[in-house]
């Protein structure tokens, strides 16, 4: 296993790559950023000065190699709005961002379960109607006009929740029930239906026949199988959830990455940017390699190469 | 050895709630097996024999249903005990192994925590008797290294050895009657024999009873000493294995024989009987075989003829015999 992992790790070098290019090549494509740097009565003079002392003159791929070699160095360039280096900056902000995306993954996973599985075992009951329903708007509802619906209810007219920014346990319940909403739905559909197929399977059949109790068949047997493609779902949403993250921290002022990578955007502040992405797609990249190896450990039918 | 009836089935109805309506798969099915006996139930697919075991496990799932009849193990009638008495019996005195050996075990546990579940449920046992119990088990159904195997996953078996522990499961309690259902079809002909040898043997050490399952006239004529025989959900004849080779009374039991020279299956001979199982929307109205029967009269057009005693413990669903019975009393 410890060598599997490393040789997955491995394999990432080259996908990070690639990924800094594209990030690199989006930040080159986007224009001179030396023209917001510099106060608006700057003469041609002084923003051509800015341009060569910070390299923007050199020809693209001298840009990528230099920018390549600051990045082995975890160097992404400076912030020039907040004139300190981008990559701490980032950094700083990722613990907010991961508390939100994990509070709302274990939100959504603990509602859909019991959800997904009722719906499976009673077809058709008036829960799994609620719960297709549900899931159907669950999906619909865009995370900002859901997450304005929140505040103006549970923060502007019940007072029950802080309105926005981050440090109690108050402040998370909304964004993360606004981030969780849309993936509860997806995971729910899902799982009622891998539950119903795998209730139907033979193996289930066998456990039936030993006279062992319906819960236990269900929750033993056939929730023990639905586990695959649970991680499956659950690692592709990573991304979805992160992409959520932009949109609902800023709803929310929730001062995370999210939040961060949308005022760099506005102020092309490219350092940030470029620190962001990167970070950003590092985490999805980790996500899908966790399930790599959760797959590992719940299905001996896979081997270890 | 004692001959008591061990489980005897009366009118048993099941049926599918379709949306087109409701399919009467096992219709008005009786039959006994007694302790120690082992009874074989022939029909062509689709008759209903594998309904009929789910029946008597208590298995059926929706949109199936038991709408009549009666079913006694030991006297008890299993439709109307609770789920909870039911349980106490799977996998205990009533056991079955299944047609799908590759399917039948979950992938993802260890044959050894498959084996030990079904010990748990039913003895008083520590994990570790368990254990002890269900490495004997696998050796007692010939399997080699049955520590290793204890441990294995199923998709590390071959289908032969994953219907020995099925059997290995199923004999683990002990069962009084042992419900199997074609265990050799999905296997290549080599493993079935060792397959059946070792049902046979295990079976003659504990006295337990076979309701067995199958296509194949020759495991008929080498395990059973009772032959059913089924057709479109009901029993179209009983009798005794000898008496069934030598003097099938049914048209269609004399259909199966007539051109079985040698072992065959079922399957393969049947296309020397014409026509096929009428479905739901063909069930002819008089004796359900009459569009393929040479002997059809009117009479069976019309009317459904009844399950007779001709003698000697035969059981006939044929209008040519209660035309004999009439005319002779
Ligand atoms: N799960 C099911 N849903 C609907 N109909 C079923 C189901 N299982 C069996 N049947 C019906 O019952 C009939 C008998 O099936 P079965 O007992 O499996 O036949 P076999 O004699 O081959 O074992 C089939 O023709 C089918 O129409
Ligand atoms: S009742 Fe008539 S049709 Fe049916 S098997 Fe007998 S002779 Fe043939
Ligand atoms: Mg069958």
């Amino acid at each position: 296993m410890a060598s599997y992992i490393f040789k997955r790790l491995g394999e990432m070098i080259p996908v990070l790559l690639i990924i800094s290019f594209i990030v690199f090549a989006l930040v080159f494509v986007a224009g001179n950023p030396v023209a917001l740097m510099l106060p608006e009565d700057a003469s041609q003079e002084d923003i051509d000065q800015l341009t060569a002392s910070l390299g923007l003159d050199q020809p693209f791929l001298v840009q990528y190699g230099k920018y390549l070699f600051h990045l082995v160095q975890g160097e992404f360039g400076e912030s020039f709005r907040y004139n300190t280096s981008a990559l701490p900056l980032v950094l700083e902000r990722l613990p907010a961002t991961l508390e939100l995306a994990v509070a709302a993954l274990v939100l959504a996973v603990t509602m859909a379960i019991p959800l997904g599985i009722w719906s499976a075992t009673k077809q058709n009951s008036p829960v799994d109607l609620l719960a297709a329903g549900g899931s159907v708007i669950g999906k619909a509802m865009p995370n900002f006009w859901l997450g304005i619906m929140l505040i103006l209810i549970f923060s502007v007219m019940l007072g029950w929740f802080p309105v926005s920014g981050r440090g109690t346990l108050g402040h998370l319940v909304l964004p993360a029930l606004t981030l969780a909403t849309g993936l509860a739905a997806e995971i729910t559909r899902l799982l009622r239906s891998s539950m119903i197929e795998i209730l139907n399977q033979d193996y289930i059949r066998t456990a039936r026949s030993k006279g062992m109790r319906e819960g236990m068949v269900v929750y033993k047997h056939a929730f023990r199988n639905s586990l695959i493609p649970l991680v499956t779902v659950v690692a592709l949403q990573t991304s979805t959830v992160v992409g959520g993250t932009l949109i609902t921290e800023t709803v929310f002022s929730w001062p995370g990455l999210g939040q961060l990578l949308i005022q760099a955007v506005h102020t092309r502040d490219m350092a940030i940017v470029q620190a962001c992405v990167f970070v950003i797609a590092v985490l999805v990249i980790f996500m899908n390699l966790v399930a790599d190896v959760l797959y590992r450990l719940l299905d001996p039918r896979i081997k270890y190469e | 050895m004692k001959k008591d009836t061990l489980l005897s089935v009366s009118e048993l109805k099941t049926y599918f709630f379709m949306e087109s309506g409701a399919v009467p798969s096992v219709h008005g099915v009786s039959f006994e097996v007694k302790q120690g006996e082992t009874v074989a139930i022939v029909g062509e697919s689709g008759c209903g024999k594998s309904v009929t075991s789910l029946s008597i496990m208590g298995l059926v799932s929706s949109p199936g249903k038991i709408v009549g009849g009666d079913i006694r193990f030991h006297g008890q009638d299993l439709t109307t005990i609770s789920e909870k008495e039911y349980r106490k019996l799977r996998g205990n005195d009533l056991s079955m192994i299944f047609q799908e050996p590759l399917t039948s075990l979950n992938p993802l546990f260890t044959i050894g925590s498959q084996l030990d579940e079904v010990i748990l449920l039913h003895q008083q046992v520590t994990k570790e008797e368990a254990r002890q119990k269900g490495i004997e088990m696998l050796k007692k159904v010939g399997i080699p290294r049955a520590e290793q195997v204890y441990r294995s996953y199923p998709h590390q078996l071959s289908g032969g050895m994953r219907q020995r522990v099925m059997i290995a499961m199923a004999l683990a309690c002990e069962p009084k009657l042992l419900i199997a259902d074609e265990p050799t079809t999905a296997l290549d002909v080599t493993i079935q024999a060792q397959i059946l040898q070792l049902m046979r043997k295990l079976v003659k050490d504990n006295n337990t009873a076979i309701m067995l399952i199958t296509h194949d006239l020759g495991v008929v004529a080498e395990m059973a000493d009772t032959v059913i025989v089924m057709y479109a959900g009901q029993v179209v004849e009983q009798a005794d294995v000898f008496t069934l080779f030598a003097a099938p009374a049914h048209p269609y039991t004399q259909g199966l024989l007539a051109s079985t020279p040698k072992i065959q299956t079922i399957e393969e001979e049947l296309q020397s009987i014409e026509g096929t199982v009428p479905t739901q929307e063909t069930m002819p109205k008089g004796c359900r075989f009459f569009p393929r029967c040479p002997h059809a009269s009117e009479q069976c057009v019309q009317n459904q003829p009844s399950l007779l005693k001709i003698g000697g413990g035969q059981l006939v669903r044929c209008w040519l015999f209660d035309a004999k019975e009439a005319a002779s009393g």
